[in-house]
C-alpha cells in the first residue's frame, strides 16, 4: 500500500506528556484512567496555525491539526482591522477530559496580524484518575500583532489541569494574551465554586535569542489553600489575566490610560503592572461574574488595540 | 574545656548573627515597604484583626511558594560556589516579579543586604556578588542576596528560609502598626501563629524544583497596581 504518513521526530504532545510527568502539583495524580489511556488517539490533540502577510492582508498560510482539535479557514470579520485574519479554535470533544494531552501552536511571520479565539468556553471535567495537560507555543516575528483571546476556562469539581504557554516574541511585535478562569459552575452546585483539585497555568515569554522576559506560574489548589483568604480571591469568584507584550513606547501610552481600583461593594477589582525587562504590561481583573471580567478585558483590549495597531474594536458579538 | 565548650561560642555567634541579619533593625530599608498593606487598608480589604491575619498569612504563603524555592536553590548554588547558576536563579526570581514595586523592593533590599554583608563580613564571595550586581550582570534580588550571605557565614538554607519568611510577616505587621488601629499584642499574636507553619513550609519548598516557583494571590497583585497609581503614599509598596 502507500507509504506511511511521515511523523515528526518529536510530536508536539510529547511536551505535554513530559510536563504532566514532572510537575510537582500533578505528582499525586499519575494513575492511568480506567477508560482510554492518557494521550491515546483522540486525546492527543494538536493544532498549528501559521499566519503570513500577503500585501495588506494576513492569510492563514499553515494549518495542521489532529483530533479533537481543528480550525477552519481564516475569517475577515473585523471592521476595525479588516485585513486581520480571525481564526476560531475548534475542539470536537467539547470539553477537556482526564488523560488529555493537547498542543496548540500559533506562529505569526513578520508583520502578520491575527486574532485567535475559541468557539465557546473550555470546560474541564471532573477527574478521578490522571489529569489533563495543555501546551501552547506562540511565536511572533518582527512587527507581528496577535490578539489571543479565548473564551473562559470552566474547571468543574475535581478537575486537574495544567497549561503551559511558551511565548517567543520579537522586540517590535505585540501580543495581547488573555486568560479568564471561572471558579466552576457556581450556579449549578455549591461544590462547584472553587471545586477544582488543581489548576496550574504557566506563561513564560522570551525574545527569539532566548533572553527571558518574564515568567508567571499560577497554581490554584483550593483544597490546600483557602481561596477566600484575604489577598487571594477574597469575595471575588472570577479571575482574568491579560498580558500585553509590546514595545516600551506603546506600553507607556497604555499604562497612562489604564486605571486601577478595588471595589468590594461593586464586586470588581482591576489594575495593570509593568512587566520586568520592559516586556509590557499585565492587567489583572477580579469579579463576581464573568460578564464583569469580560467587560474589563474588553476595555483593556480597546486601549491596547488603539495604541498598538491604531484601530478600534469591532462591536461586541450580540450573543457572546 | 572539651569540644562541647569550644563549640558553644561559635554556635552562639552564628545564632546571634542569624538574628542580626534577620532583624527588622538591619538597615536594608524594610521599614519603607508595606507589602501592599497600605493599598489594602485604603481599599478596605484589610480593616480588622481577622483580615490583617489573612493578608499576612497570604503574603507568607506566597513567599514560601515562590521566593522561598529560589532562596533554597540559591543557597545550594552559593554553597557549591557556582556563580553562573546563582545569576540564572537571580534572573528567574526577578522574572517572576510582575509588579514594578515588588521588583523595586526585592532589588533594593537585595542590594543593601549585599552591601552590608560585604562591609561587615568582607568575604570575597560577598564582594564578588556586589560587583556582579553593580556591573548589571545580575538583578540582585533579596532572597538570593540572603542566601549568598548566609552560605558565606556557614548559616544553612533552612536558616535563610526562616529569616526570609519571618521578614515578610514582620514587614507587614510593623507597617500595620503605623497604618491601622491594631495593638502590639495582636500583631505579635499573628506572628507567633505564623511561625508555627515555617518548618512545614520549608520542607515543602526544599522538595521543589526551581521552575516550580509559583503563586496565586490575584488581589494582592491588583492592590500593588492600585498603589502604583495612588495619589498619596506613605510606603514604597
Amino acid at each position: 500500500m502507500g507509504a506511511a504518513e511521515p511523523t515528526p521526530a518529536l510530536a508536539p504532545w510529547i511536551t505535554a506528556e513530559a510536563l504532566g510527568a514532572t510537575a510537582a502539583e500533578l505528582a499525586p495524580f499519575q494513575d492511568e484512567p480506567p477508560q482510554m489511556r492518557s494521550g491515546a488517539v483522540g486525546k492527543n490533540g494538536f493544532l498549528h496555525v501559521g499566519f503570513e502577510r500577503r500585501g495588506a492582508a494576513t492569510i492563514l498560510a499553515d494549518l495542521d491539526y489532529r483530533a479533537p482539535y481543528r480550525a477552519q479557514r481564516a475569517l475577515y470579520c473585523d471592521p476595525g482591522m479588516p485585513d486581520m485574519a480571525w481564526v476560531f479554535v475548534i475542539t470536537t470533544s467539547g470539553c477537556v477530559l482526564q488523560g488529555d494531552r493537547l498542543a496548540l501552536e500559533v506562529a505569526l511571520a513578520a508583520h502578520a496580524q491575527a486574532h485567535v479565539t475559541t468557539q465557546s468556553a473550555t470546560k474541564i471535567h471532573g477527574m478521578d484518575a490522571n489529569y489533563a495537560v495543555q501546551t501552547q507555543a506562540i511565536t511572533l516575528a518582527e512587527g507581528a500583532y496577535l490578539e489571543f483571546l479565548p473564551d473562559p476556562l470552566i474547571p468543574h469539581r475535581r478537575a486537574r489541569y495544567l497549561s503551559d504557554t511558551r511565548i517567543s516574541i520579537a522586540p517590535t511585535a505585540t501580543l495581547l494574551y488573555s486568560e479568564i478562569i471561572q471558579p466552576g459552575r457556581k450556579h449549578h452546585h455549591p461544590d462547584e465554586c472553587f471545586g477544582a483539585t488543581v489548576i496550574s497555568a504557566s506563561v513564560c515569554a522570551a525574545r527569539p535569542d532566548g533572553r527571558t522576559l518574564f515568567s508567571e506560574k499560577l497554581v490554584i489548589e483550593p483544597g490546600l489553600r483557602p481561596m477566600r483568604q484575604t489577598g487571594v480571591m477574597d469575595s471575588f469568584d472570577v479571575f482574568g489575566n491579560v498580558i500585553l507584550i509590546t514595545p516600551k513606547d506603546i506600553a507607556d501610552r497604555v499604562d497612562a490610560r489604564v486605571e486601577a481600583d478595588v471595589d468590594l461593594q461593586g464586586g470588581v477589582a482591576f489594575g495593570a503592572s509593568r512587566l520586568p525587562n520592559e516586556a509590557g504590561l499585565v492587567f489583572k481583573v477580579l469579579g463576581r461574574e464573568t460578564t464583569q471580567i469580560k467587560a474589563k478585558v474588553r476595555e483593556f483590549w480597546a486601549i491596547a488595540r488603539e495604541e498598538a495597531a491604531g484601530a478600534s474594536l469591532p462591536p461586541p458579538f450580540f450573543w457572546r | 574545656m572539651g569540644a562541647e565548650g569550644a563549640a558553644v561560642p561559635d554556635t552562639a555567634a552564628r545564632f546571634a548573627r542569624m538574628l542580626q541579619f534577620g532583624d527588622s533593625m538591619f538597615p536594608i530599608g524594610g521599614f519603607a515597604f508595606s507589602g501592599g498593606l497600605e493599598s489594602a487598608i485604603q481599599k478596605h480589604v484589610v480593616s480588622d484583626l481577622a483580615t490583617l491575619r489573612g493578608f499576612t498569612r497570604t503574603a507568607v504563603e506566597q513567599a514560601a511558594l515562590g521566593d522561598g524555592i529560589g532562596l533554597i536553590w540559591a543557597h545550594r548554588a552559593a554553597a557549591a560556589g557556582d556563580t553562573g547558576e546563582l545569576v540564572r536563579i537571580d534572573q528567574q526570581v526577578y522574572a517572576r516579579k510582575l509588579s514594578s514595586e515588588t521588583r523595586t523592593m526585592s532589588v533594593r533590599m537585595g542590594k543593601k543586604f549585599t552591601e552590608m554583608g560585604a562591609r561587615l563580613i568582607g568575604a570575597p564571595r560577598l564582594t564578588q556578588w556586589r560587583e556582579r550586581i553593580a556591573a548589571g550582570a545580575t538583578p540582585g534580588c533579596y532572597p538570593v542576596a540572603l542566601s549568598v550571605n548566609f552560605a558565606a557565614q556557614g548559616l544553612s538554607a533552612r536558616e535563610a528560609f526562616v529569616v526570609h519568611q519571618y521578614g515578610v510577616a514582620a514587614m507587614i505587621l510593623s507597617a500595620s502598626l503605623r497604618l491601622m488601629k491594631i495593638s502590639h499584642v495582636d500583631t505579635q499574636g499573628i506572628l507567633y501563629e505564623i511561625n508555627a507553619g515555617t518548618e512545614a513550609a520549608y520542607q515543602s519548598a526544599a522538595a521543589m524544583h526551581l521552575p516550580d516557583m509559583a503563586g496565586y494571590a490575584p488581589l494582592v497583585e491588583i492592590l500593588a497596581a492600585v498603589h502604583v497609581k495612588a495619589y498619596g503614599r506613605m510606603f514604597m509598596n
